[in-house]
């Protein structure tokens, strides 16, 4: 009887504490701060620490900003957001989007548009590069918070100046590599993923062809440009100019070899400017960038590839999100974003800051590559047009096949998933 | 009759966990549901079901998985039974060395597949600086014909020690006067190898063939990492395919199609390999009789 008493009287005050603290902990927290959460790969997750926590003080009263620090990988990270977003009820308000994923996303119907809170002013407010890449069908559904550019660096104890022709690299890198000076001329990205794509359509566009002409729905890759391009990077490995391994080489090995002073010249993104001027860098202080190499009469093209913040449908805090997002990307932030980790502004006013450009010379190479960004395919179907073009480039690069043939087969490859893709949007 | 009754819980949640998503996937192998059709599922008539005949893709890949597991489950097995032998004659330290075997098989595998990676790597990996000493650059992992052969190396590296275990639990499940009544009769170690080790070792050999056959079948994360599938798409495995086109290309009918099929050729292989190894089971009991 006892026994039974005091369950009956645990039971209760169990049951009491429950029903008091769901009646008390809303009525205590009633003073409406909004929490936002934003999914964010790692290292971006780290390197705004500093900016939250600033963020959150400033916002004490009303908005609590809390970054899910996500995978380190680009990939992994929209495996992460996909695999939440198809259950349809996110535990995130924003996630900081790759610029390729946009049109997929959005088509999907994940993204809500940011037309409310960024204006046209605010737009032009952005270098070339960091422009790009923000919208689906004339839509704002993406806001950049850093601007990233394929660059080439080169070594400024080898030579006077960079090359701008593809022929001149080949022959610089030949009489560098003859005279012993070092064991490889060029060293790029040719591992058969993303990066090979950004390698390509920067060759495409420097032989004066393009990828996708998004007018007219065609594909440039079986045209002289883009045959060219191909044979060119195929000939790179052929001439021993670029080492055969080349063809599983992705950004680290790259950096390695240009590192540790085997290579002339490589293929990267502005973050490598920072690595090569480490205490381990044999070629620390002895490193230029410049834009592509182009062919006499094209144009140079570098590839875009920046980070950006994205609403998703579903998010209860809309405006918190976008005065969180306005605050990230501000030029203060921008600013120590730069100085303190090396990432890329977006904003014109800082490349043309005279104080900065003689405390960062090299900015003025960036700004340069930034004015001439493009864009990859900008369609929900972009991965499989990559991945086809990786496949067949790939092919060409190991000599399975000739770089005429890979490139049709690409061509032929790509117009099918087109037509499959129009056929079914109607 | 009850036993059967005390079967259900069991088997509602195999059915669940493992057969309302195949069925889910069978369903939806007869739909379009991609970003294209907004994510919905439209009926298609079994249209992706024609694009995998037709799909050069899948069947290269599916060459290519099969050389893959083939290989590296042939090379597991023989060098598990020499591993499980050596580790079964009795010595100091056995349980020791023996944890000690079992260090490749403990680590995750994108851990192990990033650091193979980075020693195939050419020219800073340790292989390439060894056969450059002999002026020659293998540059294995950039190769279309060879990479497949690195992937192999790397599984056999880590699951052999899985292989082993089983083995070695086979090794001591066969009763010592077998042994004794073999040396007796003065037959040479070879032949009691021969006679009574590896008839009775058969079952755990078929039930080491299965299990790893079923997971070399479904390789992913060690492609993923060494070789992402490249180069010349040389390497990529079905399970790759099949994750390409859910998570990257968002086309879910034609990977549930992808997985359907791997699944309907796995369960066959499996099969005939379960029933191989029944039959060796019947055999390995006659030859003891003998």
């Amino acid at each position: 009887m006892f026994r039974w008493r005091k369950k009956l009287s645990v039971g209760l005050t169990i049951g009491l504490s429950l029903v008091l603290s769901l009646v008390l902990i809303p009525t205590l927290t009633a003073q409406e701060i909004e929490p936002v959460t934003i999914l964010m790969p790692a290292p971006f997750a780290d390197s705004t620490r500093d900016l939250v926590k600033d963020f959150n003080q400033k916002y004490e009263k009303s908005i609590h900003l809390d970054v899910i620090r996500g995978p380190l990988e680009t990939e992994a990270i929209s495996d992460l957001a996909i695999s939440s977003l198809l259950l349809g009820d996110t535990p995130f308000d924003a996630l900081l989007m790759d610029i390729t994923w946009l049109p997929k996303y959005a088509r999907a119907g994940w993204l809500e548009a940011l037309d409310n809170g960024f204006d046209e002013s605010d737009i032009n407010d952005l270098t070339n590069g960091a422009q790009l890449g923000n919208n689906y069908q004339g839509v704002l559904y993406r806001w950049p918070l850093v601007a990233d550019i394929g660059l080439l660096f080169w070594r400024t104890d080898l030579m006077e100046k960079p090359p701008s022709t593809p022929d001149e690299l080949v022959a610089v890198s030949r009489n560098l590599q003859n005279n012993k000076k070092v064991p490889w001329g060029y060293v790029w990205q040719g591992r058969q993923y993303e990066g090979l794509s950004c390698v390509y359509l920067e060759m495409i566009d420097g032989f004066g062809g393009n990828w996708f002409n998004p007018d007219r729905g065609t594909f440039g890759l079986d045209q002289k440009p883009g045959v060219n391009a191909a044979q060119w990077l195929t000939d790179l490995i052929q001439e021993g100019i670029s080492p055969e391994a080349v063809t599983n080489y992705a950004e680290s090995e790259t950096l390695q070899s240009f590192k540790s002073g085997d290579s002339a010249f490589m293929r990267n993104w502005p973050y490598a400017w920072a690595e090569l001027q480490k205490e381990d860098s044999r070629v620390r202080g002895k490193v230029g960038i410049s834009t592509m190499v182009a062919a006499p009469g094209a144009s140079p093209a570098s590839t875009v590839g920046s980070w950006g913040f994205s609403l998703l449908k579903g998010s209860k805090h809309k405006e918190a999100v976008i005065e969180a997002f306005k605050f990230l990307t501000s030029k203060e932030s921008q600013l120590k974003m730069f100085e303190e980790y090396g990432y890329t502004p977006t904003l014109k006013s800082i490349y043309e800051d005279p104080i900065m450009l003689e405390k960062y010379p090299y900015i003025i190479e960036l700004y340069k590559a930034l004015k001439v960004g493009r864009m990859r395919p900008e369609t929900p179907v972009y991965a499989q047009l990559s991945d086809v073009l990786q496949r067949n480039l790939s092919e060409s690069l190991t000599q399975e096949l000739t770089a005429k043939i890979s490139m049709k087969n690409a061509t032929s490859t790509s117009e099918q998933i087109m037509l499959a893709a129009g056929g079914l949007m109607k | 009759m009850t036993v059967v009754y005390l079967l259900i819980p069991a088997f509602l949640l195999l059915a669940s966990v493992f057969g309302l998503p195949l069925l889910r996937y069978a369903w939806l192998s007869f739909h379009a549901d991609s970003v294209l059709t907004g994510l919905q599922p439209i009926a298609n008539d079994g249209a992706n079901w024609l694009r995998l005949m037709h799909d050069q893709r899948y069947w290269q890949d599916l060459i290519q998985t099969l050389r893959f597991a083939f290989a590296s489950v042939g090379f597991e097995l023989l060098l598990g039974l020499a591993i499980a032998l050596l580790l079964h004659q009795p010595m100091r330290k056995r349980g020791l060395i023996r944890s000690a075997a079992l260090i490749p098989w403990a680590l995750p595998t994108t851990v192990m597949a990033l650091g193979w990676r980075w020693i195939f790597n050419t020219p800073y990996g340790p292989i390439d600086q060894f056969t450059s000493l002999s002026g020659i650059s293998l540059n294995i992992l950039g190769n279309p014909s060879f990479a497949w052969i690195a992937l192999v190396y790397a599984d056999v590296w880590k699951t052999t020690p899985f292989v082993a275990l089983i083995l070695l639990a086979g090794l001591q499940s066969i009763p010592n006067d077998l042994y004794e009544a073999c040396t007796l009769e003065g037959a040479s170690s070879f032949t009691c190898f021969r006679k009574i080790t590896l008839p009775l070792l058969k079952p755990y050999l078929g039930l080491a063939m299965t299990f790893r056959l079923a997971q070399a079948f479904g390789v992913f994360d060690l492609v993923q990492v060494m070789t992402g599938g490249g180069p010349a798409s040389s390497t990529e495995s079905l399970a790759l395919y099949a994750y390409w086109n859910a998570l990257r290309f968002l086309d879910f009918g034609y990977s549930a199609t992808i997985m359907i099929a791997s699944f309907v050729l796995l369960s066959t292989i499996v099969a005939f390999g379960w029933w191989l190894m029944i039959l060796l089971n019947q055999r390995g009991s006659m030859a003891v009789t003998e």
